[in-house]
């Protein structure tokens, strides 16, 4: 049996897809996590669950709405589970009068139940199922409360039971069902649809519905989109007394939260006090202390294995491949776990607990004066964690020509992946200050998202964003279960990546390095392959560094293959030419990259962050504006931008240090 | 009156609602806010816009733009 999922952004759809089917969904507390439909099963039955984006009604407003009434209305499935959140009962409701229009068997899961009591609220699901004349089932997905119950519920579902009840006045009622007749499929909702002439129904495909319009319009003096619209929620309060009653104060927590995190001169700076707390946290406190105990461990794990090969005298290249190339490669960026960690930790509660909404909510006028609005700023938080799920959410913006120019600014913000550049450079170059560092960088790439925004607004963006419709929901408090799995699932794809594509890299860099272009192996590393290649790129490469490096050069252009991939390659290189391969002695002890500094180190982590970025977010973006040419303009754009901007800082940077 | 007329925390009750964009006003109207509905004033941003409106137990934020186009009369 199928059963899609469907209700509000919010509601909780994926928490209960995750409780139905075991697995684990990315969820979220702001619209737009769920971005494509997502089936799973449920264990020991034949349940088919599919996750829908959430949508508010079924006349969609954004892109992804369209996904599920698409899905609702041209797809086979057999029941439908309207997810409500049982805490704003009455506009979830709406969806729910809707969804009995399409004449499928409906299933109400009645969830958040675990915050009623402490809200104040008490709902009977008995009186709301026989008004509804169809099952409400009470659940918390996050809980796992009810979910058994509603399995069972599912799995009994009687053929019949198709809901019908009369929401309308008699005499829409009666044009409803005079219209259905002339109809074949979904007749209730495509006369709905007719008599409240939307644009998709045409009237002149129903001739006979033009009289029957008109006749209702002068009974009620409005159009008949918004008198339907009306009466759904008429029918809503009017009953809602029978099932829900409050006892709730007047000033809930949110609120009291509300008056600190959206006070008028307060906001802002604590905005900027906690974006700067995620990175103090991730790149100061932890930095130095963990990195150097895994350098030392993969450290141990090479000497002990080039003695234990070189005992029973291995070939030299096997034992360089295994220690330099491969080990140093991919100890290179495990050694950053620690702070991904951190990173990943800060973000899984920034976007649970609800904050996210309230940034956008606050910066929508600031944002706006660039051409963007509130919503670009969450696809910019969640790309802090990674660039394709910030560029995919991206699809809950309403106007296109903003959606496309959030997408092609997404990946300046520094993704975790770009975290272990940062983490590198700064730890050495700014010591205890690192952290103020990679925040500084940070706002950099806010400064560089405006400016650009204004950029494409002049360009081809006339037009303000016209409106911003946002539900804040309250605040809540993030799930410890969900924030583990959903690190400890961010950081085994981060591992994942270390023994996969990392992999294949270190040893193609190794290869590179340790090989002449007559497949000479041992020479020394400035006439090897990659050093001859890397040599002619370095003139482009010079004024971004003031300095001709061809190390440092290809592992800049590498990072399009994975960001971390820098820090690896650099690790290789510098090991192989001077033995100096773990973290810091990168730059203290090898010739390679002794010639960076506070200045060009700064100008090379603002060129590796905002060019363009790895393969992984090329492909999203590509897929998400739909169009290879528009792609290739957005990462000729990133990465002429990165390399004027690394080459201002080079160089003013440096006239400024010969000043003083 | 329209909505923007209201002050924080005053309350008032939807009498009319005049988008011209129809897409939009249907979005509005399908989040709730249609003629009868008791709406109150919750939050301002910091910056002026948009402003943050309770109903229907749920809150919602929209711009000084669109609720300038919505009328109501204010209950005491
Ligand atoms: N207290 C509580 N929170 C829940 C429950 N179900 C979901 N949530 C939270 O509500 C937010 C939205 O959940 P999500 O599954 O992403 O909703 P979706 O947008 O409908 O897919 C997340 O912060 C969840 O942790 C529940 O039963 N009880
Ligand atoms: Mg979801």
């Amino acid at each position: 049996m199928r059963v899609c999922l469907v209700g509000n952004q919010n509601s909780g759809k994926t928490s209960l897809f995750n409780a139905l089917t075991g697995m684990n969904q990315k969820v979220g507390n702001w619209p737009g996590v769920t971005i494509d439909r997502k089936e799973g099963i449920v264990k020991g039955t034949d349940l088919e669950i599919i996750d829908l984006p959430g949508v508010y009604s079924l006349n969609p407003f954004t892109s992804e709405e369209k996904i599920t009434r698409d899905f609702l209305l041209n797809e086979q499935y057999d029941v439908i589970l309207n997810i409500i959140d049982s805490t704003s009962i009455e506009r979830s409701l709406y969806l729910t009068t809707q969804l009995i229009d399409l004449g499928k068997r409906v299933v109400i899961a009645l969830n958040m139940c675990d915050l009623l009591k402490k809200k104040g609220y008490h709902v009977h699901e008995d009186i709301l199922s026989e008004v509804l004349n169809l099952p409400v089932i009470k659940v918390s997905a996050l809980k796992n409360e009810g979910i058994d119950k509603l399995i069972k519920t599912l799995e009994s579902m009687d053929k019949n039971q198709i809901s019908s009840v009369k929401i309308f006045d008699d005499d829409i009622e009666k044009a409803v069902a005079e219209l259905s007749l002339k109809i074949s499929v979904n007749q209730r909702y495509n006369a709905l649809k007719i008599l409240e002439e939307d644009n998709l129904y045409l009237k002149k495909d129903h001739p006979e519905a033009e009289e029957i319009i008109q006749k209702l319009k002068n009974i009620y003096n409005k159009g008949l989109d918004e008198v339907i619209a009306d009466e759904r929620y008429n029918f809503i309060v009017k009953n809602k007394s029978l099932f829900f009653h409050s006892d709730r104060q007047e000033e809930t927590i949110s609120d009291k939260l509300d008056k600190v995190f959206l006070n008028k001169y307060a906001a802002i700076p604590i905005f900027v006090v906690i974006m700067a707390l995620v990175y103090f946290l991730s790149v100061g406190l932890v930095g130095n202390f963990t990195t150097g105990l895994i350098e030392s461990l993969f450290e141990l794990i090479k000497t002990s294995l080039r003695s234990g090969l070189e005992s029973i005298s291995a070939w030299p290249w096997l034992i360089s491949l295994l220690c330099d190339g491969i080990i140093t490669g991919i100890g290179a960026v495990l050694n950053f776990i620690p702070q991904l960690i951190i990173l990943f930790i800060c973000i899984s509660i920034l976007e649970t607990c609800g904050y996210m909404s309230r940034i956008s909510f606050f910066l929508d006028r600031l944002f706006r004066k660039f051409g963007l609005s509130g919503k670009s700023i969450i696809p910019f938080i969640v790309g802090s964690g990674c660039s394709v799920p910030g560029i995919m959410t991206a699809r809950t913006i309403e106007n296109e020509k903003e959606k496309k120019v959030t997408i092609l600014l997404t990946p300046f913000i520094p993704c975790s992946a770009k975290l272990p550049v940062i983490t590198l450079f700064t730890t050495f170059f700014f010591g205890s200050l690192a952290w103020l560092a990679s925040v500084s960088l940070y706002f950099l790439a806010i400064i560089i998202i405006l400016l650009s925004a204004i950029l494409f607004k002049k360009v081809y963006m006339k037009d303000e964003t016209e409106h911003y419709i946002l539900e804040l929901p309250e605040y809540k408090k993030p799930s410890f279960r969900y924030v583990t799995r959903d690190v400890a699932e961010k950081v085994w794809s981060f591992i994942k990546r270390a023994g996969t594509i990392i992999f294949v890299c270190s040893v193609i860099v190794w290869f590179l390095t340790s090989f002449s272009w007559t497949f000479q192996y041992g020479v020394d590393i400035e006439n090897s392959i990659l050093a001859s290649i890397g040599s002619i790129l370095a003139y482009i490469f010079y004024p971004v560094i003031g300095h001709l490096s061809w190390a440092a050069t290809v592992s800049a252009l590498l990072g399009i293959v994975a960001k971390e991939q820098i820090v690896s390659t650099m690790a290789v290189i510098a090991g192989l030419a001077d033995n100096a391969s773990n973290g810091s002695l990168i730059f203290a002890n090898s010739r390679i990259f002794s010639f960076f500094n506070g200045v060009n180190g700064y100008a090379f982590m603002v060129f590796c962050l905002f060019s363009a970025p790895c393969l992984g977010a090329i492909s999203a973006m590509r897929k998400e504006l739909n169009s290879k040419k528009a792609m290739f303009k957005a990462i000729a754009y990133q990465t002429l931008l990165a390399y004027v901007l690394a080459s201002l800082i080079n160089g003013i940077g440096t006239l400024v240090m010969l000043i003083i | 009156m329209v909505l923007t007329d209201l002050k924080i925390h005053q309350k008032a009750v939807v009498t009319k609602v005049n988008i011209t964009n129809a897409l939009l006003k249907r979005r509005i109207l399908d989040m709730g806010i249609t003629s009868g509905v008791v709406i109150e004033i919750k939050k301002i941003a910091p910056l002026g816009d948009p402003i943050d409106i309770s109903l229907r137990g749920y809150q919602l934020c929209l711009r000084k733009n669109e609720l300038s186009q919505i009328e109501c009369e204010v209950i005491k």
